[in-house]
């Protein structure tokens, strides 16, 4: 392994170059219309408004890796504050409950059609995570040291169960709207458009920032509770501010493309890898690391069913499940 | 000696049923015997209730989701009122038990599970509807009028079609190229080739437009890809509004479409085209795509 | 003898709702047809004697074996937040429904159930083999956890993939004793023999509360108890889901009611907790009928609504 032994401006820049390259490929690859590599790239600054190929690229294809990129740099962040905040190696959006908390309040504003005006599907989603999350910390004991790694786990299941029920059970009365809310629950890039990169981006660049800011409170933390206070660090605030940073990148997240899981997971892990445990270190690693992966997995979820789409976040389950359990198995508990 | 009685027993049910003319047809669980005209039917799918009404039959129950409006107005005139025995997917067994059908029309797809339930409250004669194409559907009706006693009626109804058909079929400019899907708020789903809607539009002598690999008879379509079929006409049952056409008509993108540069999208009322599977929906069917290709 | 005081209410209970399960529905029997109904030839005999009575004792006996295997795996893994989804089983059983349904659409519908049985048996056997039978309780709980997940995101991709088959499918992931006759009620029969398994189980589980180690000293091996005890509701789980789909919640609000009920005995926790589950099942089915007849909801979606805020509130409570 080379890589690992690179310096880590050497690391951040390979990673970056490699987010370019993937971004580049999901710009042409898989398209029923054919798009040329060079295409792709011409569209970028010569845009052609009469060439379907160009306007495929610029008006679906680009916005779309780049909320891939920006949905996975949020979810990946999202994930090691929430594993610095509860130091438990296995939390992330998707195993403590935000995920299924924000599809069941999805599900319910967009088949219940007479809210429909009242609340956005991305507010319900917000909504929903956060309470999900607030009910898992609560009963998982997480704010309180020393807290069992299996109970805030276990805490979640409970709760991811009960959401999921609830939602199936929404599903169920409204059988038409089904796979439409299937589509969402897993997570799909298909409908990202500028409209939804405009609405983005300014809140994902607030959390991302935040997070770089809180890093240095997050190594302080994993000293444990006692030391970190002794160490001038306010826990209420810095627990506080992390959940709240929490919320926003995945709340910005889900809202955009739905409730996409395990990113939050895997990525923190992967990054620690690389570079150790500092926070301030890894935090950017793991942004530009989940970014890749995102927009990788949209380019896969088009080949598999081509000509047709599957959703971006169904194949991430696939890579991310398994990786859940060598998690597991690795770690002591 | 027991055995020859049996056999001159057996030949006389036999002779005995043939004088009764019971009525024999191939369903999905094998054959399907009935030897009395059926008065109180109970129907699990749209698609059935369609058919019994192209023969003045009226079901006295109808899995109708407990929403009468699911059923085409013109189904509706025909047969009048009727119970609802619960949802398509879940049909309320005690429901069916206390009308005290002497017949019930089951559809595999969903069903199958039933069955054997559905035979102990009475005759049960179970066909595809869910996965049907049109052209297996005007099968199944003429199985059905074959089962309700009306054999005759239902051949004439269905020549009656045919004709009626063809009718349209010549007023339609040949050879258009017309697709059909649903909208949802988030989706939009294709109905192709292999759809019903697919096999009227053929029926009529339109075309289906080219979706590529056809392995369903649904598909959910991106933008992306809307692109790249590009049909000449594009018919949307909203299953919501604003639906998911309404959000990708003010993308820039949209304006590629054929359809967006000769103004051929239309709505059409989904239940009629998506829903019911049945004759009387596939002439609304007709008659709607007179009125969108005759409008210029 | 304070805490064998409920079992008689436990019982009275659950017959009274028998009772009106048979009574009740989209059709109303009045209680003096009910007794004629079960001759053959009267009016309500298909409601009464085909439809109704086996599904009201499938709702017994599911509702009693899914609350017994709970009772068993939060003894075994002394987490009050296990339950038998922890095993993966019934999401196992689960995915082998999903792609039974998926790729066999053709195939006949009455070989589901042993699909899903294998299934939800082999899910058991991958989590053993992944833990063997060293691994800490709570680690077991949590590879569980991570194997469920696999198979979850295998159903949502299979049915992303093939959207035709939604419908039917996720109306089974859901749990539902409709449509569900003597032919299922015998398919259960033979696991009812693990019952008097997890009773002579109890007083072992009584024990190893205490602690691995005072349990050893007291004689009883714990990663064998551990290991059968968690057979024994593997075995009752995946049996009623291969039956009925995978009802939610049962396995974990009925051992923690009953504990409130009778306290945490194990010879008194896993009889009374059968009989709480019964009659959770039995009102979640029959609210599931009679809420908007004709209209039938799965009673896999009723259990998880009485169920959740109740699980809820104690939670809260017990803090």
């Amino acid at each position: 392994m080379k890589f690992l032994s690179f310096p880590y401006s050497g690391q951040c820049l390979v990673l970056s170059l490699l987010l370019c390259l993937v971004g580049w490929i999901s710009l042409f690859s898989w398209s029923v219309i054919p798009i040329s590599p060079h295409d792709a790239l011409s569209a970028l600054y010569a845009m052609n408004d009469d060439n379907i190929a160009h306007r495929i690229v610029h008006d679906l294809r680009l916005p779309r890796a780049m909320i891939g990129a920006i949905v996975g740099a949020c979810l990946a962040a999202a994930g090691v504050v929430m594993q610095g905040l509860t130091q438990n190696p296995l939390a992330s959006p998707s195993v403590l409950g935000i995920n299924a908390g924000a599809a069941l309040g999805m599900a319910i504003v967009s088949t219940i059609t007479p809210w429909f005006g009242l609340l956005g599907t991305s507010m319900a989603a917000m909504v929903g995570g956060g309470l999900a999350w607030a009910l898992v910390m609560l009963l998982g004991n997480a704010w309180k040291t020393g807290g069992e790694h299996g109970r805030l786990v276990l805490a979640g299941v409970a709760i991811s169960t009960l959401c999921a029920a609830l939602t199936k059970a929404v599903i169920i009365i409204e059988e038409d709207q089904a796979s439409g809310v299937l589509t969402w629950l897993a997570g799909s890039l298909t409908d990202a458009r500028w409209q939804t990169l405009d609405q983005l981006w300014p809140i994902a660049l607030l959390g991302l920032l935040g997070t770089l800011l809180i890093s240095q409170s997050l190594n302080l933390l994993q000293l444990g509770d006692d030391n970190a206070r002794n160490l001038g660090v306010s826990l209420l605030w810095v627990k506080l501010g992390g959940s709240f940073l929490v919320l926003l990148l995945v709340g910005s997240a889900i809202s955009a493309v739905g409730a996409i899981g395990f990113v939050g997971l895997l990525v923190p892990h992967m990054a620690r890898m690389l570079c150790g445990q500092d926070h301030r270190k890894f935090l950017p690693i793991a942004m530009l690391m989940g970014a890749c992966l995102v927009v990788l997995s949209d380019t896969i979820s088009r080949a598999i069913i081509f000509p047709m789409e599957t959703p971006a976040g169904a194949i991430l389950a696939l890579i991310g499940a398994p990786f859940f359990i060598y998690l597991v198995r690795k770690r002591t508990l | 000696m027991t055995r020859f009685s049996s056999y001159v027993i057996t030949c006389v049910v036999l002779l005995f049923s043939v004088i009764t003319q019971a009525t024999t047809v191939q369903d999905s669980k094998g054959t399907f015997t009935i030897d009395y005209q059926p008065k109180r039917i109970i129907v699990l799918e749209f698609s059935f209730a369609d058919a019994l009404a192209a023969v003045n039959v009226s079901p006295i129950g109808i899995a109708d989701d407990k929403d009468p409006t699911r059923v085409l107005k013109d189904v509706r005139d025909i047969i009048g009122d009727w119970t609802s025995v619960g949802t398509r997917s879940q049909p309320s067994l005690e429901v069916i038990a206390s009308l005290k059908p002497d017949l019930i029309i089951a559809d595999i797809a969903r069903h199958e599970a039933v069955y054997k339930d559905l035979q102990k409250i009475a005759p049960t004669l179970i066909l595809p509807s869910r996965r049907e194409t049109y052209e297996g559907s005007l099968k199944a009706a003429g199985i059905i009028g074959k089962v309700v006693g009306k054999d005759s009626a239902m051949q004439t109804r269905l020549q009656k079609h045919k004709t009626i058909m063809m009718e349209l079929a010549k007023q339609l400019p040949h050879n258009a190229e017309v697709q059909f899907g649903v909208a949802r708020d988030d989706a939009l789903f294709l109905h192709t080739a292999d759809s019903y809607a697919g096999g009227v539009i053929r029926a009529l002598g339109l075309t289906n437009a080219e979706t590529g690999r056809d392995d369903s008879a649904y598909r959910q379509t991106g933008l992306e890809q809307l692109v790249a079929i590009n049909p000449e006409y594009l018919l949307i049952g909203h299953y919501v509004t604003p639906s998911i056409i309404d959000k990708w008509q003010n993308e820039p993108l949209w304006s590629v479409l054929k359809v967006a540069r000769n103004k051929h999208l239309y709505k059409v009322n989904p239940n009629v085209w998506s829903k019911s599977r049945g004759i009387v929906a596939a002439e609304r069917m007709g008659q709607d795509l007179i009125k969108i290709l005759n409008a210029k | 003898m304070k805490q064998s005081r409920p079992f008689p209410t436990l019982i009275t209970g659950m017959l009274i709702l028998i009772i009106a399960n048979l009574m009740f529905g989209a059709v109303s029997i009045p209680l003096n047809e009910i007794l004629k109904g079960f001759q053959q030839g009267s009016d309500n005999y298909f409601t009464l004697h085909e439809y109704r009575l086996p599904r009201t004792l499938l709702a017994v006996l599911v509702g009693a074996m899914m609350a017994l295997s709970g009772a068993l795996v939060q003894g075994v893994i002394r987490n009050p937040l296990a339950s038998p989804d922890v095993l993966g089983v019934s999401h196992g059983a689960g995915l082998a429904a999903v792609i039974y349904m998926t790729y066999f659409p053709a195939s006949s519908i009455d070989w589901l159930p042993a699909v899903a049985l294998v299934g939800g048996l082999l899910a058991a056997l991958i989590l053993w083999w992944l833990c063997g039978q060293s691994s800490s309780a709570i680690k077991l709980a949590i590879t569980g956890v991570a194997l469920a997940a696999l198979y979850a995101s295998g159903v949502d991709f299979l049915m992303l993939v093939k959207p035709l088959e939604i419908n039917n499918a996720l109306l089974w992931l859901t749990g539902s004793l409709w449509g569900r006759g003597w032919h299922q009620l015998m398919m259960i029969l033979p696991w009812l023999l693990l019952i008097p398994v997890a009773f002579w189980l109890a007083k072992s589980l009584n024990l190893i509360h205490l602690g691995d180690d005072t349990a050893m000293s007291l004689g009883i091996n714990a990663n064998k108890l551990r290991l059968v005890s968690l057979a024994v509701a593997v075995g009752l789980t995946a049996s009623c889901v291969a039956v009925c789909g995978p009802i939610g919640f049962l396995g974990l609000v009925a051992p923690h009611l009953t504990r409130k009920l009778v306290g945490g005995r194990h010879q008194t926790l896993l009889p009374a907790t059968m009989l709480v589950g019964a009659i959770l099942l039995l009102v979640a089915d029959l609210v599931a009928r009679t809420i908007d007849p004709p209209i039938e909801l799965p009673a896999g979606l009723m259990t998880a609504i009485i169920g959740a805020p109740y699980f809820l509130w104690l939670l809260f409570r017990t803090k």
